[in-house]
């Protein structure tokens, strides 16, 4: 049909079960931030304008061969538009595309040879689930035999042999979302979007198809694009997160990057919950000091970006903060805080505070047994290691 | 409103809804009976069952041809129709077309139109040509009368009919028209046979575009029921109307059922 999608595999080794040939060359291990020659993504300068106001500005981004990356972002900030731009459903205003090396920028769209899984499921509701799966590879021109055994191992690989022959509306939504799935790698597609594929799912079947998907990526060695606005999603699933904010990249590394070392406040506001404290840097006693309404504050040792004068956030996430001060108090951070609220999660205890500044601040420790009780009221002193902290500048207004 | 009032209101407005009903209802339903005479003139109530009236119209060549040939025109512009009006409705659906609107609204315009000034229109436009009292004409001037109806039908389903179920057969690289064979169509099937009833009917029923375009050897059953009731007044007429409308009730039906079955999809 065209010279971008793969060749039909050959029958004797079409499951996707086995590590067939025709899969071997995406099974190999890539590194994020892949070289061009092994990236499967390359975007250049990439905008999209919808009426002059831009959906997506300016992005460039490459993604490895049998990497998972998932674009994250609040609603609104171009994810949908960056996946589509890549499927080819809508056409770039501006910069390029490269898939699999080579310039896919006008090349249509059913001839890019991708996969691409839907928030909706996007099954043919006229079609029985055997039918569904078999149409991508009908378009293809295999032979029946050939179709009738690669569903029938792609239903094995997914548990749901026992449906083949009902209709969508018959199953339940997870069920539905693995049909999906089964339908994109049934013709082994080298890279498969995902468009807020479990955002219409119930909390617990969204964590089993968490699953259900990484290891779907770890067994077929596949590229997956991946979008959703849930950061748990993507930290629990991803090789490297982009984080998306208005139509450009804020910020994009792996999931312990994002977490330990945001570069804006944004970032450090997304993944995550966080303290922040905005303020003004100031020279003392040699070294950089924050002023802001809680005190003046040590701060981390921190790049030449941040000098005397200049405002910058200071974060501290909520478990490195302790409500108690242990003995050993050097290195440490001391403010006055009062307890307001205390909040079991099991295992884990959230205590809200407030400075006498009027900030809140909100610290997290692991449960214990006997773990001493604070009342509401309680005066007490919260510390934090000053290298916990992280200066982050200032956002612009 | 008060309660008395209102317990007034509950009465009489079903009261004056059925009068309504019957009003426009009776003309229709008393030429059932009088279908069933002994022929000769109208009778109401008849003085016996008979089905004279129907021997008389089969036989008739004059009824019986009429009739075939509205038959055959409403099925020729049933199937003008769809293959006209269905993929116009997608087109204008899906495909971004400039001037999409104006295209739409010069499709949709006979429904605007007073159907004598069309019938009027249509008899000076084909009577230079020499088409009038041909097939051709009265096809091609049901068929305009029809498709809006078509376009109505099936825009209604493909309203229905999710975008990106054609959007991910696009990227399971199937062709445009794969895409429209196999993904769009099977789910359009019951607003299609909607459509296509519809614009039966239409043809059927029609009376006034007829009239102008159609000549003796071409006449329909509807225009032959027209003058049968200017020149002969026969109650052979009384059967006509009963098969008309029986036949429309039938296809309404059919129509309503395809509707049904589409909204529970
Ligand atoms: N077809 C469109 N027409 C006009 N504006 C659009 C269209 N698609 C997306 N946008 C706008 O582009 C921006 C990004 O949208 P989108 O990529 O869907 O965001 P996300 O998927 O991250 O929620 C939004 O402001 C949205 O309103
Ligand atoms: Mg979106």
């Amino acid at each position: 049909m065209n010279a971008q999608m793969k060749p039909p595999v050959a029958p004797s080794a079409s499951s996707p079960l086995d590590k067939e040939p025709a899969l071997a060359h995406l099974a190999e291990p890539s590194t994020p931030n892949a070289a061009a020659s092994d990236a499967m993504i390359e975007v250049r300068g990439l905008s999209k304008l919808y009426n002059g106001v831009a959906a997506l500005s300016d992005v460039t981004l490459s993604v490895g061969k049998g990497e998972f990356v998932t674009l994250l972002g609040p609603s609104g900030s171009g994810k949908s538009t960056l996946l589509n731009l890549i499927s080819g459903m809508t056409t770039p205003t501006a910069g390029k595309i490269l898939i699999n090396g080579t310039d896919a920028t006008t090349l249509p769209t059913n001839q890019r040879g991708l996969g691409m899984v839907f928030q909706n499921y996007a099954l043919m509701p006229h079609m029985t689930v055997f039918q569904n799966i078999a149409f991508p590879l009908q378009v293809r021109k295999i032979g029946k035999d050939e179709i009738r055994q690669r569903v029938m191992d792609v239903l094995k690989l997914i548990q749901l042999e026992h449906v083949a022959d009902r209709r969508p509306r018959e199953l339940s939504g997870g069920q539905q979302q693995r049909i999906s799935l089964a339908r994109c790698i049934v013709y082994n597609p080298p890279l498969i979007l995902m468009d807020e594929p479990l955002g219409a799912l119930d909390k617990k079947l969204r964590e089993g198809m968490q699953l259900e998907i990484k290891r779907l990526h770890a067994d077929l060695g596949v590229t997956m694009l991946y979008v959703t606005h849930d950061q748990d999603e993507a930290l629990t699933m991803s090789d490297r997160i982009v984080l998306m904010r208005g139509g450009k990249i804020e910020q994009q590394g792996t999931p312990e990057a994002l977490y330990f070392k945001p570069q804006t406040v944004f970032s450090a506001d997304f993944i995550g919950s966080s303290n922040l404290f905005p303020g003004k840097l100031s020279k003392d006693k040699g070294g950089l000091m924050l002023r802001c309404a809680a005190g003046a504050f040590d701060v981390p040792a921190a790049d030449g970006a941040f000098v005397a004068g200049s405002a910058a956030v200071l974060l501290v996430r909520p478990e490195n903060i302790m409500v108690e001060t242990p003995a050993d108090a050097s290195g440490r951070q001391q403010i006055a805080a009062t307890l307001k609220d205390t909040v079991v999660l099991g295992g884990i205890v959230r205590h809200f505070l407030e400075t006498p500044a009027g900030e809140q601040i909100i610290a997290q420790e692991l449960n214990q047994p006997n773990r001493a009780r604070l009342m509401r009221g309680d005066a007490v002193k919260v510390s934090w290691r000053v290298d916990d902290g992280r200066l982050l500048p200032a956002e612009r207004a | 409103m008060t309660r008395p009032l209102r317990t007034a209101a509950v009465f009489f407005v079903p009261v004056v809804a059925w009068a309504c009903y019957l009003f426009l209802l009776l003309p229709s339903v008393i030429v059932f009976p009088i279908s069933f005479g002994t022929g000769g003139e109208f009778e109401f109530p008849p003085r016996a069952f008979s089905l004279e009236l129907y021997r008389q119209f089969f036989t008739d060549a004059a009824w019986w041809g009429a009739m075939t040939q509205s038959l055959m025109i409403a099925l020729m512009t049933a199937l003008a129709t769809t293959v006209l009006g269905l993929p116009a409705a997608y087109a204008l659906q899906r495909a971004s077309l400039p001037g999409a609107g104006l295209i739409n609204g010069f499709i949709m315009g006979p429904l605007l139109v007073p159907v004598i000034v069309l019938g009027l229109g249509l008899y000076l436009q084909f009577a230079p040509w020499n088409l009038l009292n041909r097939d051709v004409s009265l096809f091609l001037s049901h068929t305009m009368l029809a498709v809006p109806f078509m376009m109505i039908s099936v825009g209604a389903s493909l309203r229905h009919l999710d975008p990106t179920l054609e959007n991910a057969a696009l990227i399971m690289g199937a062709s445009k028209p794969a895409i429209f064979f196999k993904v769009v169509l099977p789910q359009l099937k019951a607003g299609i046979a909607a459509g296509a009833l519809f614009a039966f009917l239409i043809s059927f029923d029609e009376v006034i575009v007829a009239y102008f375009v159609t000549g003796p050897e071409t006449q329909t059953l509807p225009v032959k029921m027209y003058s049968a009731m200017r020149w002969e007044l026969s109650p052979v007429i009384a059967a006509a109307s009963t098969l008309v409308t029986v036949f429309s009730i039938l296809l309404a039906i059919g129509i309503m059922m395809l509707q049904r079955k589409e909204k529970q999809q």
